[in-house]
């Protein structure tokens, strides 16, 4: 007997290793249709796993301090070894990480695997794109450059259009009347400290859902496939892991050839509180949001809208109760789902444009 | 049963009180620090801002701008955009006040005239002594 097995026998023994990886990966069975669409909240764990990674990485030269925290950060980039590959990592893994919830998103949306018993997973699903975007935010301004400093202005700023809470809760998140080094603890504490508890809890109740009630059947499927479907392991998984690796030659790929994509020149100037840079923008994916608010002459109006649009979104499932699952038998839903991608392609592009 | 129940709630007063009274103080640890009245007064030389010209300042950690307006004589506004809060640039040859984020204009005496700032740009109050300006 190998070594090997000796080790597997150990466990098995004490924790009925092969009882569990017969139950829960063998004999676990997902659709015969699940295609590469539904590895994505697999790629999505991957990535926030990168993400993690490389942010412990980081944490070990980053200061988070206003006058060290730019140069801190270029000193990592330019002397620590590897330095500039971990924070490319971080910097393009949170765009990619955010690309993937949204392509996760539509294809739960698509397939209508929202509706019951589901609803509760994607109430959780909704809630941690949310969190993923308050990584982003929070981590947006860690950089402590130009872009950082003026796009953070901006977003705290947003909650100024509630009349009386408003201005407070401004106050809260920046410490101060103006975004500052008090800001910038807090933000870091919130992006290394209190949002990851948080996340790692809704991921742990998603996959927890999702193998309680099972991956949904695809309302597109012509056939009956293989009876019962196929094992998560290996069939499953094996795709998933294809996919983690098109995930991450896509990564090297901007690394390596549009290295500054995610970082214009604004995030290469240390912040100016007393100067604001021409045409400062957010994150692609906040642009859509955004330029709306620039579109509605009334701030107080645009994020109440917003905010509506938000509710909507988490509690689709609980509105839309009709049993039929096929979009494509619902002329109406598809045009609907059309129509807001359409337009959130739409004023990203204008918001990146204008 | 009554004992029962009795015994419940007093579990649940017993938590609500524990959660409250960790709550309390950690709200108020995070809460913002009310800003102290500090008495500051900024002097600057008259011959600085001629007229037409403008001086960037901070006062009270707020960036402000003083404007010599051509006929109209000196005026202390804030710099920080009423829509989101970037700080307006001074184009002293269109006599306006120009938000580099959004394109909100603004007269030299802080007036909205477009774009998306709902609110004029705020005042500071401003005095004339000798050959000083003085704010505060
Ligand atoms: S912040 Fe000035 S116009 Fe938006």
């Amino acid at each position: 007997m190998t070594l090997w097995q000796r080790i597997i026998r150990w466990l098995d023994e004490r924790i009925g290793l092969t009882e569990l990886v017969d139950t829960h990966l063998k004999g676990y069975r997902v659709p015969s249709e699940a295609g590469v669409f539904y590895t994505l909240g697999m790629v999505a764990v991957v990535a926030y796993a990168i993400q993690a990674v490389t942010g412990f990485v980081l944490l070990i030269y980053y200061i988070p301090h206003a006058d060290y925290a730019f140069h801190g950060l270029q000193e990592i980039m330019r002397k620590a070894p590897f330095g500039w590959l971990f924070r490319m990592m971080h910097v393009v893994g949170s765009n990619m990480m955010v690309a993937v919830l949204f392509l996760h998103l539509f294809s739960v949306f698509f397939t209508g695997s929202y509706k019951k018993p589901r609803e509760l997973t994607w109430l959780t699903g909704g809630l941690m794109l949310l969190f993923a975007l308050l990584f982003c935010l929070s981590g947006y301004l860690l950089p402590w450059s130009q872009l950082s400093y003026w796009a953070t202005t901006i977003v705290t700023a947003m909650p100024t259009a509630f009349p009386y809470l408003g201005e407070y809760v401004t106050r809260l998140l920046r410490g101060t009347e103006h975004v500052s080094g008090v800001t910038l603890n807090r933000f870091f504490a919130l992006h290394v400290a209190i949002l990851p508890p948080f996340l790692v809890s809704l991921m742990g109740l998603h996959v927890f859902l999702i193998r309680r009630t099972g991956i949904s059947p695809s309302p597109f499927r012509r056939s009956e496939g293989q009876a019962g479907g196929y094992p998560l392991y290996p069939h499953f998984l094996l795709k998933g892991l294809f996919m983690v690796m098109v995930y991450l030659a896509v990564m090297f790929f901007i690394i390596s050839f549009m290295p500054t994509l995610f970082l214009p020149a604004e995030a290469n100037v240390p912040a100016d509180p007393y100067k604001t840079p021409a045409h400062i923008k957010p994150g692609w994916y906040f642009l859509a949001p955004y330029q709306m608010l620039k579109l509605i002459p009334n701030k107080f109006l645009g994020i109440f809208i917003e905010l509506l649009l938000l509710g909507v979104f988490l509690l689709w499932p609980f509105l839309d109760t009709k049993e039929e699952r096929n979009i494509m038998r619902r002329p109406l839903l598809l045009g609907v789902f059309l129509l807001t991608l359409t337009l959130w392609i739409l004023l990203t592009l204008w918001g990146k444009y204008s | 049963m009554k004992r029962r129940r009795f015994l419940k709630s007093m579990l649940a007063l017993l938590g609500s009180t524990t959660l409250l009274s960790f709550l309390y103080p950690l709200l108020r640890f995070i809460a913002p620090p009310t800003g102290e009245a500090r008495v500051e007064r900024i002097v600057i030389p008259k011959d600085e801002v001629p007229t037409g010209g403008a001086k960037e300042v901070v006062y009270r950690e707020t960036p402000v701008i003083i404007i010599n307006r051509p006929g109209k004589g000196y005026i202390a506004l804030s710099r920080v955009c009423t829509h989101l809060g970037c700080l307006v640039e001074y184009d002293g040859r269109k006599g306006r006040l120009i938000c580099p984020c959004h394109a909100g204009v603004f007269s030299l005496d802080g007036v909205v005239l477009s774009g998306p700032p709902p609110k004029p740009l705020p005042r500071f109050s401003l005095r004339i002594e000798g050959e000083n300006i003085l704010i505060g």
